[in-house]
């Protein structure tokens, strides 16, 4: 009987568990990483692909010898995207686990939460795809002596600047209308555009909000319809925007559709169909073999997942960098501590060849973003995939894109 | 007047799904005073099983099969879910236990489909078709058309089958309805089956519209839930008006009040009747019985 | 003596916890467990007591929160402050919900309280004014007394900044629950407590004793929502940043849940609910964790079954089911490699067994599986101590006066302008075949029914449309047909519900139990001790109502309706079911009570009794009065004889 074996087998697996726990750490001693993501519910797309980009990383570099000679090993945990069950996986990470960083956080909330403990703990935490713009300014002196948190991913500020511009000089529109939901990432994008479009001197000609799970954008869009916008700028997550590119489609009207990094998700894409062709986003990250890390990278990612197209590309790659640039600072601070390893991703002085761009010495000790407004490029989508919408931008030597110096 | 027309066609469309929903939530109420809390995951389900089903056989012999589906998963609810609880009296056990179902559901779906939203391909042409300068997409009519059609087979069904007078023997006195031989228990569980077949049915008329996934069922429900409270448990004409109005007041709220402040309206109107008239707009008091 | 050891330990064991684990994840995780407990504790006098749903606990636990929330954010108000402003606010709203809301009840009672949860998320969201909007609100966490420079001669209290805020606020938290453990089991147990349980088996009895079923849920709903308030201050200082979707529908499912789990109405339910489903999550988390945690599991149950098959054999097969169940799911874990995507299901499943197998949760299983508990005991009543204070009425003069009543249920006329005139000091008799009128006449004089039409005035007042509570607060008292106890509430507990007249004291008083409190529940115990040997039921007085044979329900409820000290008593069919000798009894009862000045309305079909003990009778047929008189003119008459003979009134009047 093949289940009694196994049933005996897991007895004794149970009654060694106790014995193998107990014993003395081994020579190759793994390094803990956290990390955190919903890889469940409604955002749990971008949680997944962040999380699978993490991994992959980490599966190429312990395939190489890990980081000092040894593995790294992750601690996964499903933040749901509920700030409390966020909160208290950052407590069971820094003092059950004793995770030396931690990799993740997909909502903005979440990560306001949580990474108040890793500060606290001195432990480095790298934001890999939530923007809101306050993240990584939370603990910013004098707040604090040192910053703890750093981010990978292009935070609000820089997306709805490249947005404004886009709409405003790039594209001409004089009268732009802000769709976003009402969960804080929307909101708080919502502010942060509004600031933007001001600085061009434009106004926005109406602010509609939408709850996530909403399926009818009638009244939102006869709103804007009513106040005579000629552009549409998002902040939202994906099946609600391809409410709002079908729910103008059903009206007979169709307006320029440009927003945040989220217009590339498959949600939106694939929901939208014909209806979502020519919506405009920034994007650190195009599925494009531009350059040839790029081109290892989709095809590693292809061959581990058994898929052809990536659910959330931006969230994979900037997941898979992160994994770098934190092994790069532990190489570089020999250690594990959590605040030499703060000081190495400060003054990180190997260059680490990523996904999103080459990082030289993305961090410093007042600034935490690893993006500038120079590195994201306009992504448009067409026939279901996202393209660069502006094909110049990747050209030649601009298809890498390095930090800017300020 | 264009805008306010367009708003109120879209405001039907949507709340004939509510009330189907909560046409659903009537039926079990009808036989076993329970609601089955899980009913947005059993559209939800539906939904993704058609979705499953439609490249295959398309979308109308897809139909019978979901419905069969959705008998089948509402029977499996009330053996799981509700019987025991009935037994015991618990009030706090059948609400448990259909919440605790539909969280399984709603995992399983996840795990089985996937976590994104999908795209249910339409049946019937995707652009719009235009009234007066009122637009409509063929589907939000065949919304309209269906969900009435569901409602007015399923009350024919239990005027004129057996089975119908077994349920409002059932609905009058349970105890009574057992004691003059009806198998109360077997109508309960049919009363459960016919439920999600209504929500079945309701998510393969509403996915193209909406998309489909495993977290479409929660809002749905709940909105579902407040209809059958503001049309009354025990009215069928309730829930459509009931769907009607918080259908169409969500959507002029939005319009003409503020989009954030959409869901608000309604909860407070539901608020109203209910401090106002507890037995809901159309459902009839019950006389205490001492 | 074994609960008081146990209560003293686990006070030690949380007062030297901070100092014994170092981890401030064990430390938080303690914190986060006792704060819900404080919500769930709260959560079950609601949900546990009266027995209704509400889902709105999160958005209650939210405005708590937030009350702190924006006090220390838009006014630099600090947390001794927002501490009782929290819970004053808190309960505010609650009564601002329970006011509309208790007016229903069931299905309709959850859906008022999601609509209202659903609306207070949406004005925290969209109030960005005043609460920072999904941005949030960021708190500090409050220091008590700074210790560091003691830590020179106590050693232990050696310890950062942020650790000392942190153990402060553990004990700031420990406090907290005791508080609310103490203060909720003290109401619980006082007439308060008697009364939500009460209301909960039968609202309609709990009505007719006085003892008001709506301001009663109300006030438990204010209190339940003040400790969710507490809970919510003390959340938002925990967590140290509050922003609008912690406070969801997910959130009150998971309160519902853990009182569920843990077990109703018991103190320490609702914490093991909590801490289950804190570390819910954690144990989902982590493979190795959730098999050992199976495997804990698995011999609890194969221990707490073989114990359970041993003491009741015959329910061998019942106790089999679950056990095995307990072992597949040891195996399964076994076998299971990923967890994360599966975990929601594993957490359903779990609330599925809890609601087949322990339907009184984890507490109940365990309190099952252990001796003890309330079992049936004798009290010494003094029968002497059993008459209130009323005044005796004085015979002759009408007490109860009825006037054309007319009770209309759509088309049928249940009573056709009735007059009906009750005496002081006798016993009258209503009787007539079935569907009458006669129960309906009750029902109307005791408010359960508001009359179409006609009046009824008791001691000259009009009361025909008033509630059953101010009916009953009036000096009217009755029985039912159908027995309407307070199943689950002792003998002694169910007479003590009838004397919630006769304290004086405040809710305040039943909370700390002060002298006047005291002194007023021991009067009604003996009194209701008193009324217990009065009807011969001395002797069971501990037992739950439940258990008591069918007669004797029926003189319980005598006794509980005299422990209204009523003028008017209504006895609703006293005899049916008896046999002989407990009828003999029962006559000896009322013959009794009418000894004692106080005047009652009878109605029965045994006519034997009727002819005893009745002065005048009233018989009722099609909703008409068809004869009155003294029971020997009234059995002579012919109008009666035909209709207790089947004939129609109709013929008889032709």
């Amino acid at each position: 009987m093949n289940l009694f074996r196994r049933s005996l087998l897991a007895a004794a697996a149970i009654a060694t568990l106790g014995a193998t726990q107990a014993l003395p750490a081994q020579a190759a001693d793994p390094i803990k990483v956290g990390l955190s993501g919903p890889f469940t519910g409604g955002s749990a797309s971008m949680g997944v692909s962040m999380r699978d980009g993490v991994k992959l990383a980490v599966a190429e570099i312990n395939k190489a010898g890990g980081v000092l000679g040894r593995p790294i090993l992750l601690v996964e945990r499903d933040d749901e995207a509920r700030n409390e069950l966020g909160v208290q996986i950052a407590q069971e990470l820094i003092n059950k686990e004793q995770v030396v960083a931690t990799l993740g956080y997909i909502n903005t909330g979440v990560a306001l939460a949580s990474q108040r403990f890793y500060q606290e703990a001195e432990i480095p935490v790298l934001n890999n795809v939530a923007t809101g713009t306050i993240i990584s300014h939370q603990f910013e002196a004098p707040k604090a002596e040192h910053n703890f948190v750093f981010r990978t991913s292009a935070p609000d500020i820089i997306q709805s600047a490249m947005i404004a511009e886009e709409a405003v000089v790039r594209q001409g529109f004089k009268a732009p209308a802000i769709l976003a939901d009402s969960s804080n990432y929307g909101q708080l994008g919502r502010k942060d555009l509004v600031a933007a479009l001001d600085k061009r001197g434009v106004k926005p000609v109406a602010e509609e909000k939408f709850n996530v799970g909403d399926t009818d954008m009638t009244s939102q869009l006869l709103k804007v319809k009513q106040a005579g916008a000629d552009v549409i700028l998002t902040y939202a997550i994906g099946p609600e925007l391809a409410q709002i590119a079908n729910g103008m489609a059903k009206l007979g009207w169709k307006l320029p559709m440009i927003g945040s990094w989220t217009l590339s998700m498959a949600t939106f894409i694939d929901n939208a169909g014909a209806n979502g062709d020519g919506a405009m986003m920034p994007q650190t990250f195009i599925q494009l073999p531009t350059t040839p890390k790029r081109k290892a990278f989709i095809e590693a990612y292809q061959a581990a997942y058994k898929i052809d197209r990536i659910a959330s590309p931006v969230s994979a790659a900037q997941g898979y960098d992160s994994v770098y640039l934190l092994a790069a600072a532990i190489t570089q601070a020999g250690g594990t501590e959590g605040d030499k390893i703060r000081a190495a991703l400060e003054d990180l002085n190997t260059k680490v060849e990523g996904v999103v761009t080459t990082y030289d010495r993305p961090f410093s000790a007042t600034d935490h973003e690893a993006i500038t407004s120079n590195i994201p490029v306009f992504g448009v989508v067409k026939g279901g995939r996202v393209v660069p919408a502006h094909p110049e931008d990747l050209e030649g030597d601009k298809a890498l894109r390095v930090k800017t110096k300020g | 007047m264009e805008i306010l027309g367009q708003l109120i066609v879209s405001g039907i469309a949507v709340g004939m799904i509510y009330g189907v929903i909560a046409f659903g939530y009537q039926l079990t109420f009808a036989t076993s005073k329970t609601l089955n809390f899980g009913q947005g995951e059993a559209l939800m389900l539906g939904s993704l099983v058609g979705w499953s089903l439609v490249a295959v056989t398309g979308y109308l012999l897809m139909l019978p099969i979901v419905l069969a589906f959705g008998l089948l998963q509402g029977a499996i609810v009330e053996r799981l879910g509700v019987r025991q609880a009935i037994k015991t009296k618990s009030e706090a056990g059948w609400i448990m236990a259909t919440i605790a179902l539909g969280i399984i559901f709603r995992n399983l779906a996840e795990n089985i489909w996937g976590r994104d939203a999908l795209k249910f391909p339409s049946p019937l042409p995707e652009a719009p078709l235009s009234f007066a300068g009122i637009n409509v997409l063929p589907m939000e009519l065949a919304i309209v058309v269906g969900a009435i059609a569901m409602m007015v087979a399923v009350e024919v069904f239990n005027r004129r089958s057996i089975y119908g007078r077994a349920v409002v023997a059932t609905a009058g006195d349970r105890d009574a309805a057992g004691l003059v031989g009806v198998n109360t228990s077997l109508v309960i569980t049919f009363s459960y089956a016919l439920s999600s077949l209504a929500a079945a049915f309701a998510g393969v008329l509403i996915a193209p519209v909406t998309l489909t996934g495993a977290t479409m069922g929660g809002v749905l429900g709940l909105k579902g839930f407040a209809v059958a409270i503001i049309g009354g448990l025990s009215s069928g004409f309730g829930v459509v008006v009931g769907g009607l109005i918080l259908g169409i007041t969500e959507n002029l709220t939005g319009f003409y009040l503020s989009t954030g402040y959409k869901d608000v309206p309604g909860l407070l109107l539901l608020l109203l009747v209910l401090s106002l008239k507890p037995s809901g707009l159309f459902g009839k008091a019950a006389i205490k019985k001492v | 003596m074994l609960a008081n050891a146990f209560k003293t330990l686990a006070l030690a064991a949380l007062v030297v916890f901070p100092f014994a684990v170092s981890s401030p994840y064990y430390l938080h995780l303690l914190v986060v467990i006792m704060i819900y407990s404080v919500v769930t504790l709260g959560l079950d006098v609601v949900f546990g007591y009266t027995g209704e749903v509400s889902v709105g606990h999160a958005a209650l636990f939210g405005i708590g929160a937030y009350t702190a929330g924006v006090l220390a954010f838009q006014l630099g108000i600090g947390f001794w402050w927002a501490l009782p402003l929290g819970i004053v606010i808190t309960a505010g709203f609650g009564a601002l919900l329970a006011l509309p809301a208790l007016r229903v009840t069931g299905p309709y009672l959850a859906m008022v309280t999601l609509a209202f949860g659903t609306i207070v998320q949406i004005l925290i969201n969209e109030m960005t004014f005043l609460t920072e909007g999904p941005l949030g609100i960021s708190l500090k966490r409050p220091v008590v007394f700074d210790w560091r420079p003691l830590a020179d001669t106590l050693p232990f209290l050696k310890m950062s900044a942020k650790k000392m805020a942190d153990v402060q606020f553990y004990y700031v938290v420990v406090i907290a629950l005791v508080v609310t453990l103490v203060v909720i089991s003290r109401l619980l147990a006082s007439r308060y407590g008697r009364a939500f349980e009460a209301l909960r088996d039968s609202p309609i009895a709990c009505d007719c004793m006085g003892v008001s079923v709506y301001k009663h849920k109300v006030l438990a709903f204010v209190i339940s929502a003040g400790f969710a308030g507490l809970g919510g201050v003390l959340f938002s200082y925990s967590e140290l940043y509050i922003a609008p979707n912690n406070f969801g529908f997910d959130l009150s499912i998971t309160f519902l849940l853990a009182v569920t789990m843990g077990g109703r109405k018991s103190r320490i339910g609702p914490i093991i609910g909590a801490a289950v489903v804190v570390f819910l999550p954690n144990l989902l988390a982590d493979i190795n964790m959730f098999r050992i945690a199976a495997g804990v599991v698995a011999v609890v149950a194969v221990a707490g079954g073989g114990i359970h098959m041993l003491r009741k054999p015959e329910q061998r097969a019942r106790t089999a089911i679950p056990v095995a169940l307990c072992l597949a799911f040891f195996v399964f874990a076994m076998f299971l490699e990923r967890i994360t995507d599966y975990k929601l299901t594993i957490f359903g499943m779990m609330i599925l067994f809890v609601v087949f197998y322990l339907p009184n949760g984890i507490y109940g299983f365990l309190r099952a599986a252990l001796p003890a508990g309330r079992t049936g005991g004798a009290v010494a009543g003094n029968e002497d101590a059993a008459w209130g204070t009323a005044a005796a009425a004085s015979g002759g003069a009408a007490l109860l006066q009825v006037d054309q009543i007319l009770m209309q249920f759509g088309g049928l006329k249940a009573l056709d302008r009735v007059d009906l005139s009750v005496r002081a000091g006798t016993v009258h008799g209503l009787i007539g075949p079935n569907g009458s009128g006669k129960s309906t006449m009750m029902n109307v004089l005791t408010g359960i029914y508001a009359p179409t039409a006609g009046g009824v005035k008791f001691l000259g007042q009009e009361v025909a449309g008033h509630t059953p509570s101010e009916i009953a607060g009036r000096g009217i008292a009755r029985t039912f047909q159908n027995v309407q106890l307070f199943s689950e509430l002792t003998l002694l507990e169910n007479v003590m519900v009838g004397l919630q007249h006769s304290y004086s004291g405040s809710m305040a008083d039943a909370a700390l139990r002060t002298p006047r409190e005291r002194r007023e529940e021991n009067a009604a115990r003996d009194r209701a001790a008193g009324l217990l040997r009065f009807v011969g039921l001395d002797a069971v007085a501990h037992e739950e109502a439940r258990n008591l044979p069918y007669g004797k329900q029926r003189l319980l409820e005598i006794a509980r309706a005299l422990a209204l000290d009523p003028q008017l008593l209504l006895l609703d069919e006293p005899a049916a079911g008896l046999t002989a000798p407990d009828i003999q009894d029962l006559m000896r009862i009322i013959r009794k009570i009418r000894d004692h000045g106080i005047t009652m309305v009878l109605i029965e079909h045994h006519m034997d009794v009727v002819m005893s003990v009745c002065d005048t009778v009233s018989v009722l047929d099609f909703g008409q009065k068809i004869a009155e008189g003294t029971p020997a003119v009234v059995q002579k008459d012919e109008k009666v004889l035909a209709a207790y003979l089947g004939g129609s009134h109709d013929t008889v009047a032709a």
